[in-house]
């Protein structure tokens, strides 16, 4: 029989949300422990402190030296990794279960008495300037990094997370450790453990850390809703060499809060969300003109995107972009059909079991809804809501949601192989700019 | 003496192989210890098509790998690429139903699928709902034998496929260099193309290869399907002795093998790409993984290369800051493969200075005795990555079928485990010595160069 374990609340530690699914399917425990806050917090200027914060308390966790703490917790079989977005941060660990106790003192010393040492600081700034320097070899990366910066503007949402070559050397000690003491405070914590632990050395364990944090006031999310762009807006960024291009079209997408939220998470399904959806089969199957193509429709606290990725060779690029737009007007004018729609809910509600066949994924959706503060049920109803959406409450969620005039168009790729290409293909462009790909701002 | 387990197994395969096709009848051949809690059984039918199958209940799905007995190492000069090509060719048509209804269907199914091929084997995997599983077989069995290729499919995916390599490739200074380095590295064996292919055989495939490699090389007894979840033996067995029992086996040609002779020379090579920094890629020809050898190399290389404890990533990142990334590992291929590094370089800084750093390190592991600590740690880092990999059904089914083909044991990966506890600073010291000499080794130092010659005319310059 197959046993599908439920994720349990214990009672709060110091404040803190505490998530536990135990499972003992294999020798090992893993904890996420979430902060309600990211990169939002980031000083203006300073982008990409909150992401250095949290690979700095790493690296001189309880005053230790990098290379005492990296080989500790290599020695006791155990990771620990940050990923830092814009409306949370989240360290992520695993460890062989034996090595438990240790591998805790150690997450203890990082979590709360990191030494945030000035010269490791000013390493780090070394490093991640090299990082970015790198970074211009991914052209996927630099699409996504040019599309979200001239999309959002000057909202939030459009600063990098990992800071750019010149916010970086801008950060002092003093703006880390201001982050530090805003974000670490008990009620901005929520911890996720599943494997191989029980309730009661969980409780001890998040109890442990919360012990260690200040209490303090919860730093709110102010951030406005984002307006987007208006009218279609191209952006090619220019990069020599280029066989191929990168391109990303997108508008303003979905908020979870809306009413027609589900109806368009459906909706999108059927337009570029699986491989036999409309978009791969008309830009792969039919055309072979890209190795890949999706639409994607991520959520955050705020409304986010909704957007098309493809990579066809420069010569295709007009033609394939060309097509997007057109598909995209026919998905608004047109809508689904009532077979697409019972096609897309079985699919959702069947593959859904993938979202949650083990324990750290089923916690991992539980902090997600407290760390987002999801509507209630975001993901425990999600069936239910998934198979209620109707074929009149889906095309209308395109309709009023989706835009094919307020559009933003990157194209990364040598400009004199597709440029006049691609500009030619977009009818009604509101302006057009070519930008280095070494431009980043 | 055989448990009462077995002989209700044994009861239970007269009754189904009673009804059977003599190429649908099941043998059962052996049970292999996976890991401390779970067993594989493997199974033999008629047509010589082998099962691994692992009842796993954690969660109500299942895994449904095959995989075949073919890679890139099977192809020949002007045909490179085929084995891949192929791959995706298998998610086309089937005799009886619509192009592309093989994904629709899979998806209205709830199921996830892909495929890869490799230099040893070509695998698709579908990770199912458990109450799919009649229509995965369905489909499963059908495309093993019953494949409809025509030409617009072939040319559309030779497209499909071409744009794969500029995205991995052309585009892609890793992925170009990579290839390079192979090329140069080797002269003789099948290793020495990429699995993707060159872009001109690409363009070259015609309808009538795809067929012949499809004849050749896709028939039950080239064939392992490896089943991991939540179904049970007996239902299972039923159903995929319906399905693949009437597939005939095929004759499989003898492999050409071309052993590659040693190497007596350091080959080195220098490229300009459109990158920001130098980069170092370097290939020390190394053991088969089933060489005596191949664990202790491995350990070797996690202890220089793996993680920011390593003994490389404190060099070069966090003392000397001359480079942004260092990463190694050991190829786990059937035949010997080579012990691949990459560094990327940071500003202003010159891929020569990086080699001579890891001189210096590889001296110091060929002359001193590296600590039972570090020995330790690294080993702790091999048994993490293991366990971490085999959370999921699909992640099981992975790990037996990767180790099925290239050593012929699918519970291989925790033998290997208990192996590297067992690596001795003395074995460390031996690997080090045998393999880590400049003459067996590749050198690739790229250059950053905004008007670089293309990545294609680099790699199919040095074939």
């Amino acid at each position: 029989m197959s046993a599908v374990a439920t994720v349990v609340r214990l009672s709060d530690a110091g404040g803190a949300a505490v998530i536990l699914e135990t499972s003992r399917a294999l020798p090992l425990v893993s904890i996420s422990i979430g902060l309600k806050t990211g990169a939002l917090s980031d000083p203006l200027g300073k982008e990409g402190t909150t992401r250095l914060l949290s690979r700095l308390m790493r690296r001189t966790a309880g005053g230790l030296e990098a290379q005492i703490i990296d080989t500790r917790i290599d020695s006791l079989g155990g990771s620990l990794g940050a990923d830092v977005v814009h409306s949370t941060m989240v360290f992520q660990a695993t460890v062989i279960s034996r090595n438990l106790d240790a591998f805790v003192d150690l997450l203890v010393d990082i979590l709360a008495r990191p030494g945030l040492a000035a010269l490791e600081l000013e390493r780090l700034q070394r490093e991640t300037l090299a990082e970015l320097k790198d970074s211009l070899d991914d052209d996927r990366g630099l699409a996504r990094r040019f599309f979200r910066r001239r999309f959002f503007g000057s909202h939030p949402y459009g600063r990098s997370v990992s800071g750019t070559p010149k916010s970086i050397p801008a950060i002092t000690p003093s703006d880390v450790a201001g982050v530090f003491q805003q974000a670490f405070v008990r009620g901005n914590l929520v911890f996720a453990f599943s494997g191989d632990l029980d309730a009661t050395r969980a409780s001890h364990i998040a109890q442990r850390i919360s012990d260690a944090l200040p209490n303090g006031p919860v730093p709110s999310d102010t951030t406005p809703e984002p307006l987007g762009v208006t009218g279609r807006r191209l952006v090619i960024v220019d990069k020599p060499e280029r066989t191929q291009t990168q391109i990303l079209i997108g508008c303003l997408g979905s908020n979870t809060q809306d009413e027609d939220h589900d109806a368009l998470l459906v909706a999108n399904t059927i337009f570029g969300g699986t491989f036999t959806a409309r978009l791969t089969q008309e830009v792969r199957s039919k055309r072979g003109w890209s190795y890949g193509a999706s639409s994607n429709l991520p959520i955050d606290r705020r409304r986010q995107t909704f957007s098309m990725w493809t990579f066809p060779k420069a010569e295709d690029a007009g033609p394939c972009l060309k097509l997007e737009l057109d598909l995209l007007h026919d998905f608004r004018e047109k809508g689904v059909t009532k077979q697409e729609l019972s096609w897309a809910k079985r699919y959702l509600v069947r593959s859904h079991c993938f979202a949650i066949d083990t324990a750290a994924k089923r916690v991992g959706l539980e902090l997600d809804q407290t760390l987002y503060g999801l509507p209630e049920g975001y993901y425990s109803r999600y069936l239910q809501r998934v198979q209620a959406v109707t074929l009149e409450q889906a095309n209308a969620a395109v309709q009023n949601r989706l835009s094919d005039e307020n559009l933003l168009i990157t194209v990364v790729g040598t400009e004199s192989l597709m440029g006049a290409s691609v500009r030619d293909s977009v009818a009604n462009l509101a302006s057009s700019e070519v930008v280095a790909f070494d431009a980043v701002d | 003496m055989s448990s009462p387990g077995s002989k209700l197994r044994e009861k239970r395969l007269a009754e189904l192989n009673a009804g059977a096709t003599p190429e649908g009848r099941v043998t059962h051949l052996e049970t292999v210890a996976f890991g401390p809690s779970l067993a594989v059984e493997r199974f033999r039918f008629g047509n010589g098509l082998e099962l691994l199958f692992c009842e796993d209940h954690s969660a109500p799905v299942i895994a449904y790998h095959t995989w075949f007995h073919v890679g890139s190492r099977h192809e020949r000069e002007g045909k490179t690429g085929l084995a891949h090509l192929f791959e995706h060719l298998m998610f086309n048509e089937v005799e009886g139903r619509k192009a592309g209804e093989f994904d629709r269907k899979l998806e209205e199914a709830g199921a996830e699928s892909n495929a890869s091929t490799w230099l040893d084997f070509t695998q698709y995997n579908v990770s199912i709902p458990r109450d799919q599983l009649p229509l995965v077989v369905k489909l499963e069995s059908e495309r093993m034998s019953r494949l409809v290729l025509r030409d617009p499919q072939v040319k559309s995916e030779k497209e499909v496929v071409a744009n794969e390599r500029r995205y991995r490739v052309e585009d892609d200074v890793e992925g170009a260099v990579s290839e390079l380095l192979w090329a140069t590295a080797f002269e003789n064996h099948a290793y020495r193309w990429p699995t993707i292919g060159w872009m001109k055989d690409i363009e070259g495939f015609t309808t009538e290869d795809c067929l012949e490699f499809y004849r050749t090389y896709y028939a039950p007894n080239n064939a392992v399907l490896v089943i991991v979840g939540d179904v049970p033996e007996a239902a299972l067995l039923k159903r995929l002795s319906q399905a693949y029992g009437a597939l005939p086996a095929s004759t499989l040609p003898l492999e050409d093998v071309r052993p590659e002779p040693p190497q007596m020379a350091e080959r080195r090579v220098e490229v300009s790409k459109p990158t920001a920094t130098e980069k170092l890629v370097v290939g020390y020809h190394s053991p088969a993984m089933g060489d005596f050898d191949h664990p202790a190399l491995s350990l070797l290389a996690e202890v220089l290369f793996s993680g920011r404890a390593s003994r490389l990533h404190q060099r070069l990142v966090r003392e000397l800051e001359l480079a942004t990334e260092v990463r190694a590992f050991v190829g786990p291929f059937r035949d010997p493969g080579l012990f691949e590094l990459f560094v990327s370089a940071r500003e202003g800084k010159t891929a020569e200075e990086l080699l001579t750093v890891i001189d210096e390190e590889f001296a110091k592991v060929q002359s001193e005795a590296i600590s039972a600590e570090e020995i330790t740690r690294a080993a702790a880092r091999l048994e993490l990555g293991l366990l971490a990999g085999l959370e999921t059904v699909d992640g099981k089914a992975s790990t037996l079928g990767f180790y099925e083909i290239v050593l012929g044991r699918p519970g291989a990966a925790f033998e290997r485990l208990d192996t590297t506890r067992r690596v001795t600073a003395s074995d460390l010291l031996r690997v080090a010595r045998r393999y880590l000499l400049p003459r067996y080794r590749t050198v690739i130092l790229v250059r950053p160069d905004l008007s670089a010659t293309t990545d294609r005319e680099d790699a199919e310059a040095a074939q």
